[in-house]
């Protein structure tokens, strides 16, 4: 038997090592280690005080950090019974966008392309594609600008707290910021005809697939669960009872089932579940590179990120203009501190991201569940390297190495998010 | 010929190597190093032929041990960047309360013991290997990480600001959080941030670790004054600085 490794898979978040066994020319395993160390989150907040835990449970990832405070805080408000104001909810919402310009520029440009112009990273493309790069480089810092505008800096924010804000940018800010994401728009549609350009494989995906839908938004702030397949919609308060976990010895991260199937989260799936949703720039974006609902093709996960910062640059233009002519507040509402428990959910980037917390008399933290986008999908990601794997097991070594690499990077896993 | 750059990740959340991606001042001193190594950006494996080293996270596993030392034997100048790998950060906190075991518990269930393998309590990087550079915070400031690269590249020492941050908030002309009752930790934390989070409303939680200056006597006796808890000064400085406050 021969074993092919790659230790800590390059141009992901976090250390995973892809191992291969071959038998007599035939694949007999092929799984995703996750090595990322133990990080016990869910036992470091337990014994601190409740407005400590979104500031903890941000630095379980340091890309996206906007998405985990936000979980975290509407946690803590749906324990305590705060409702906030509609102005923070706008605020909100452009902030978790604000996420999503940050995040799919990155993957997209950063750690997804090089793979389909055989370049090692980048860097290189900054002579041989220098628009392309300054369009990526524009993205990522648009997205930067605009959380450090809401938020105080583009990782880890500091204003976002239970009830409301402690600062928001200023008019002249979100007017400019108005301008700049309408032009933004047609880079990011530059970026689908980009991805619609590269060729990727014929594959489907055998999993089930679940994103948040509601009847009335591209559903990310606020939703109920829905299954593709399974065709049921379920608050995501109940995501014990519908999420399966269990510790897989080869990972520090559990693995996730739903309905007894392994199942994807992200962006294919949200578009796959929210397609009426999308606002039409990206859906004409979305039919032009040939994308039609419902696709099970993994590697067009890369695509439906490209149209979600369509969406994304034209939505955060649009909250930018409602938050200028809005006169609301986003001053923390009061509220008392009693015990309870809470659990919120919020569509992050790389999928649905739920946080639990249950809370004293006197405002400390007595437990904490989280589950990030990337546990529930190691499992569909292992099960489709196994499908995929025979499909390219003819090429030469580094050629099927790459190829396997590129299905683990269609799903832009976080590997620090998921082990928490 | 250029200094070769190695950047190096143990237990974190990669925010930092983010910080690093977020930062249009790398991109003026690009031609001044050769990337050798950065498993976040790249392709290809680590060869130990670096001359820096960028240490990114916190110590916790045996891994880590036996990696750090190989890179301290390797690279004429180690940098360590990070709340996580200069003092322990957040992950640091699992060194308060309940040990290590009864945390995998909490986290993994009865299946604990399949995971989490050669797991010691997490520590700071120069608790493994002397340090020569440090970008303090949670997370680093680009600006502050390209002024410290260019340090390493060129011979300089390190300069990590000695003083706490209280002066920055009178410069931003910040209104004290004691005169609200509230801890704040800024007249210990080390300074060199501009007092961010106070300015923008929120308390210093003290993510650049302790000032080399601070004096944690009268920091406490200040929250006497105020009418607050004095152990609230070092349960709040565990967030982020769990290890030093336990040996103080």
């Amino acid at each position: 038997m021969t074993t092919l490794t790659v230790e800590h898979v390059a141009r992901i978040e976090g250390h995973g090592t892809i191992t291969v066994n071959v038998d007599s020319g035939v694949i007999s395993e092929i799984r995703m280690d996750i090595i990322e160390p133990a990080r016990y989150f869910e036992s470091m907040i337990v014994g601190r005080r409740f407005d400590e835990a979104p500031l903890i449970t941000s630095r379980i990832c340091g890309i996206c950090s906007p998405n985990h405070a936000i979980t975290s805080v509407k946690a803590l408000e749906a324990a305590l019974g705060v409702e906030v104001s509609e102005r923070t909810r706008m605020l909100r919402s452009l902030m978790l966008y604000g996420s999503y310009l940050q995040n799919h520029a990155t993957h997209l440009y950063i750690l997804a392309a090089p793979d389909y112009v055989g370049q090692p990273n980048v860097f290189p493309l900054a002579e041989s594609h220098p628009d392309v790069v300054k369009r990526a480089l524009g993205l990522k810092a648009l997205g930067n600008e605009l959380t450090t505008a809401i938020a105080g800096r583009p990782v880890h924010p500091i204003t976002c707290v239970v009830g409301g804000f402690t600062a928001e940018p200023s008019r002249e800010e979100l007017s400019m910021f108005a301008n700049r994401l309408h032009a933004a728009a047609r880079d990011a549609a530059a970026t689908a005809e980009l991805f619609a350009s590269f060729d990727v494989p014929v594959f489907e995906t055998a999993g089930e697939m679940l994103a948040m839908a509601s009847k009335d938004e591209y559903a990310i702030y606020d939703g109920d669960v829905c299954a593709l397949d399974g065709g049921w919609c379920r608050p995501a308060s109940e995501y014990t009872e519908f999420v399966t976990e269990t510790v897989v010895g080869h990972s520090n991260a559990k693995h996730s089932t739903v309905d007894g199937r392994t199942f994807m989260v992200g962006a294919l799936p949200r578009v796959n579940l929210n397609w009426d949703k999308l606002l039409p720039a990206a859906r004409i974006v979305a039919t032009k590179a040939g994308l039609r609902p419902v696709s099970r093709n993994t590697f067009l996960n890369n695509l439906c990120q490209a149209i979600e910062l369509v969406d994304a640059a034209e939505r955060c233009a649009v909250l930018c203009e409602q938050l200028l002519a809005d006169t609301g507040s986003t001053q923390p509402v009061p509220y008392k501190i009693k015990s309870g428990s809470g659990t919120a959910a919020t569509e992050a980037p790389r999928g649905t991201l739920y946080h639990t917390l249950a809370l004293d008399d006197d405002g400390l933290v007595t437990a904490g569940n989280v589950i990030t986008p990337t546990a529930q999908n190691l499992a569909n990601l292992e099960a489709d390297m196994r499908a995929f794997a025979p499909t390219v097991a003819h090429l030469p070594e580094e050629e099927f190495i790459l190829r396997i690499e590129q299905l683990v990077r269609a799903y832009d896993p976080c590997l620090s998010c998921a082990v928490h | 010929m250029a200094a070769r750059v190695a950047v190096i990740g143990l237990a974190s959340d990669f925010g930092c190597q983010v910080q690093i991606t977020n930062s249009p001042e790398l991109l003026a001193i690009l031609g001044q190093f050769e990337l050798s190594y950065w498993q976040l950006a790249t392709s290809g494996h680590l060869h130990h032929d670096y001359d820096v080293a960028v240490i990114e996270g916190a110590v916790t596993t045996e891994e880590h041990i036996s990696l750090l030392k190989k890179v301290r034997a390797t690279a004429s100048k180690v940098i360590v960047i990070g709340a996580c790998a200069v003092t322990g950060g957040i992950p640091g906190l699992a060194t308060t309360g309940g040990d290590l075991e009864s945390r995998v518990g909490c986290v993994y269930g009865d299946d604990g013991g399949l995971v989490a393998c050669g797991r010691i309590s997490p520590m700071p990087v120069h608790a493994v290997i002397d340090v020569d550079y440090h970008v303090p915070g949670c997370p680093i400031q680009p600006a502050e990480f390209v002024s410290v690269l260019q340090r390493a590249l060129m011979g300089l020492s390190d300069k990590m600001p000695r003083e706490p941050m209280c002066a920055s908030c009178k410069v931003q002309e910040n209104v004290c959080f004691y005169t609200k009752g509230q801890v704040c930790l800024g007249m210990v934390t080390r300074a060199g941030c501009g007092a961010k989070c106070v300015t923008l409303g929120r308390p210093c939680t003290g993510c650049r670790g302790i000032a080399d200056d601070a004096n944690l006597d009268s920091a406490r006796q200040v929250l006497v004054d105020n009418g607050l808890l004095e152990s609230e000064l070092g349960r709040v400085l565990q967030l982020y600085n769990a290890i030093e406050e336990a040996s103080r």
